[in-house]
């Protein structure tokens, strides 16, 4: 019914929906974390040490969302079309955009506890590792709308 | 500064001349990028049921788990007062667990939970970090099952396995602690009063039972999905690269660094969902 090069153009543009929707969340989150923890390093400068590593492993869990819009994106580009027709187009279409926006508010969100938790060891240096076990299960927790997107999402490229 | 000696030097050299001269010859298949790469479909003419088994996840779970053995007996043998390199290494684990699970779950139930807890993060640890041991297979087709190493947590089967025995543990544990009538009560909270009568509350119920099937699917899946896109990315950008110098960092990061964080999440969030279970 439908040809191969019209489920081609429909996975390209699920792939480009997908990683181009998805990086704007965490970028967002990302960037607040990092002005976060310049200020923390201007409060404390001797703390710097602290706050760096604080930052970079809450920033290593926020941008999975991102590192999911990946994955779909490139399931989409170089992965083995079958079932063409309209409706399988639909689905790859559908499938992008899906990671792509559910990647959106999870990136924001896991960046807002980032920035939070940076702020926090530089105020208090010496409660460093429960606010990163704090961080951590916050972030992870508030990830899961992402994690729903990416089973959708999953299921959609298998259909 | 580091100083590089001569012999140094030369192998540097050899190194790269045969990589650029291998990058000639790797041609690899992007279309199957997902798929597992080593399944049994049959057993002495014997038909798997449910599309196979995905042979390398047992073979690198089994070795995993027989390491994880080994070193056990190998430290357990001989403790001494003052600690060998290992056995202080040994201690500074299970002391951390110890006082990690003792803080959430109080000092009792604490040490009851901890070789649950400590074990999970470090079988998920190992699983993340067998990935970043070079293997031929992504390169030559055609190799024997045995050889091919890649993370058994790359396979949902693993995950799925891990977070459904959490689920279990943690509502077993639940029900144990605090008798299935308050169980099963907590489930339809906050209830409503009208007068002096407590009605439960039938919409919290129904939200709350789908919320428990979904803490476990986004537990087993956000360790599937760092570790399959971590994975995956590490593939295809080497393979775009030809397999020059960029691996070592893309394994680094996403191999060591974002496995290491994900299996501390893995067994955090197992300790959580079991605290809210138990306590009161």
């Amino acid at each position: 019914m439908v040809d191969e090069s019209w489920m081609k153009t429909a996975s390209l543009l699920g792939a480009a929906l997908s990683m181009g929707i998805g990086a704007v969340g965490p970028a967002y989150g990302l960037g607040y974390a990092s002005s976060k923890a310049c200020e923390g390093v201007m409060r404390q400068p001797y703390e710097r040490n602290r706050i760096t590593k604080i930052m970079l492993i809450g920033q290593a869990v926020t941008e999975s969302p991102a590192i999911f819009s990946l994955l779909i994106s490139i399931l989409l580009l170089f992965g083995s079309i079958d079932n063409p027709s309209i409706v399988g187009m639909m689905a790859l279409v559908g499938s992008g955009l899906c990671m792509g926006a559910g990647a959106l508010g999870p990136g924001v969100g896991a960046g807002f506890a980032n920035a939070a938790a940076c702020e926090g060891v530089a105020r208090m240096p010496e409660y460093e590792t429960l606010i990163l076990r704090t961080m951590l299960i916050g972030q992870a927790v508030s990830q899961s709308t992402s994690i729903y997107a990416l089973v959708i999402a999953f299921l959609l490229k298998i259909v | 500064m580091v100083r590089i000696s001569k012999n140094e030097k030369i192998f540097l050299v050899c190194v790269l001349v045969i990589e650029v001269l291998l990058s000639f010859f790797i041609k690899m298949d992007m279309s199957t990028i997902a798929e597992p790469r080593a399944k049994l479909l049959t057993i002495f003419g014997w038909q798997i049921p449910f599309n196979g088994i995905n042979i390398a996840t047992v073979l690198n779970t089994w070795v995993i788990m027989g390491f994880l053995v080994w070193v056990a007996f190998v430290v357990s043998r001989r403790f001494t007062p003052i600690p060998s390199r290992l056995q202080s290494l040994i201690e500074m684990y299970v002391q951390g667990f110890d006082t990690l699970c003792r803080e959430v779950l109080g000092d009792k139930r604490g040490r009851q939970y901890m070789p649950l807890v400590s074990t999970l993060f470090v079988f998920v640890v190992l699983s993340n970090w067998i990935g970043v041991i070079p293997s031929f297979w992504r390169v030559f087709k055609g190799l024997p099952h045995w050889m091919v190493i890649e993370e058994p947590t790359r396979d949902l089967n693993t995950t799925l396995g891990l977070g459904i025995m959490c689920f279990v543990i943690a509502h077993v544990s639940g029900i144990y602690f605090k008798g299935f009538g308050k169980y099963v009560a907590e489930f339809f909270e906050p209830m409503i009063e009208i007068g002096n009568m407590r009605i439960p509350n039938l919409f919290m119920g129904i939200l709350n039972i789908v919320g428990e099937f979904g803490k476990t699917i986004s537990h087993s899946f956000r360790l599937f999905g760092n570790i399959l896109g971590g994975s995956i990315i590490i593939i295809v950008i080497s393979n775009l690269t030809k397999y020059i110098g960029l691996p070592v960092f893309l394994n680094s990061f996403f191999g060591l660094f974002v496995g290491a964080i994900q299996a501390f999440v893995f067994a955090m969030l197992a300790l959580v969902y079991i605290s809210l279970m138990v306590n009161e």
